[in-house]
């Protein structure tokens, strides 16, 4: 580590570490951020209403999508079940945060080829990822946070199918 | 809640400082990760280490691009619990990953600008993915986080 000159340890532990964002970030997940009465961080535009509505859709998407590879492939159901169960999580955040939307959820564009389940799901765990992670930045606010958020867990589900 | 003084990119730089800081915290904790783990582990220890370096410098120039003044590092850290075999060495790089990611999904709620956002998204995949194989090697489950960075509620 590099000698500074500021004087003063800085205990490490996982208490600080975190503490560097738990106020701002139960803040921002609340939809309360640090600013004044009406923060333009957290005033949604109507663009940005049908946006957040559409990746409401999308993880709908993706949702039907583990239903579809684990009816393929039950092995992969045993596996990645956890993974299921957190992107349904993930969807209901979404839907807490664009209340009275209602995406028309497509389903997968196609089935996963046999014995390649697990491949096929991965794609559409990337495409999902990558979409939450574009419409994050036509976010702002606590609903930037939440798409940053899943898209970043979906990189990780993404990891485990590989 | 802050003051009613810290608006737009003035809390956007806020954010981006407690980021670095946790960067700089993530550079010095990988250094302890390594020394702890065999070979394999070291180099991706290393290559992690590197990541969050580059971040860093990123950062700083970011920062004083705009004027303000990056934070810098602690003059000393203390390990949060004593590391002294692989597994203890994943778990404290489970706690490093997750405070950088805890940061900067915090810079994606208080960002004003649009290319902020950009980096804090480039930023969070490599870490939560880093992190994921860290929860396997430190013996977590699940290894897998549904909403990094974001409290549970």
């Amino acid at each position: 580590m590099s000698p500074t000159t500021r004087p003063g340890p800085r205990t490490l532990t996982r208490r600080t570490l975190l503490a560097v964002s738990a106020a701002g970030l139960a803040a921002a997940a609340a939809g309360c951020t640090s600013s004044p009465p009406v923060d333009e961080r957290d005033t949604v535009t109507s663009a940005q209403a049908d946006e957040l509505a559409a990746q409401v859709g999308v993880q709908e998407t993706l949702v039907r999508a583990y239903e579809t590879a684990f009816d393929a492939d039950p092995a992969l159901a045993a596996a990645a079940g956890v993974l299921a169960t957190q992107a349904g999580e993930q969807l209901d955040r979404l839907r807490a945060a664009a209340p009275g939307s209602s995406p028309s959820a497509a389903p997968p564009a196609d089935a996963p080829p046999p014995g390649e389940g697990q491949a096929w799901l991965r794609a559409q765990v990337a495409a999902a990822a990558s979409s939450h992670a574009a419409a994050a930045l036509g976010q702002s606010g606590a609903r930037a946070a939440l798409l940053g958020s899943i898209a970043a867990g979906l990189r990780g589900h993404e990891a485990r199918l590989a | 809640m802050a003051d009613d003084e810290t608006t737009g990119t003035s809390a956007e730089d806020a954010a981006l400082n407690t980021a670095l800081a946790a960067e700089h915290a993530a550079v010095w904790g990988y250094g302890a990760v390594g020394a702890a783990l065999g070979a394999d582990g070291r180099a991706a220890a290393a290559a992690a280490e590197a990541g969050h370096r580059e971040v860093r410098d990123r950062l700083i120039t970011l920062l004083d691009g705009r004027g303000a003044e990056p934070v810098l590092p602690e003059a000393g850290y203390e390990l949060p619990f004593p590391v002294l075999s692989p597994v203890d060495a994943a778990a404290l790089a489970v706690v490093l990953e997750e405070g950088v990611t805890a940061a900067w999904v915090r810079v994606l709620g208080q960002a004003a600008e649009r290319t902020t956002r950009a980096l804090a998204v480039e930023v969070l995949g490599p870490a939560e993915v880093r992190a994921v194989g860290w929860r396997e090697a430190a013996g977590r489950t699940p290894v897998t986080s549904a909403l990094p960075g974001l409290p549970a509620t």
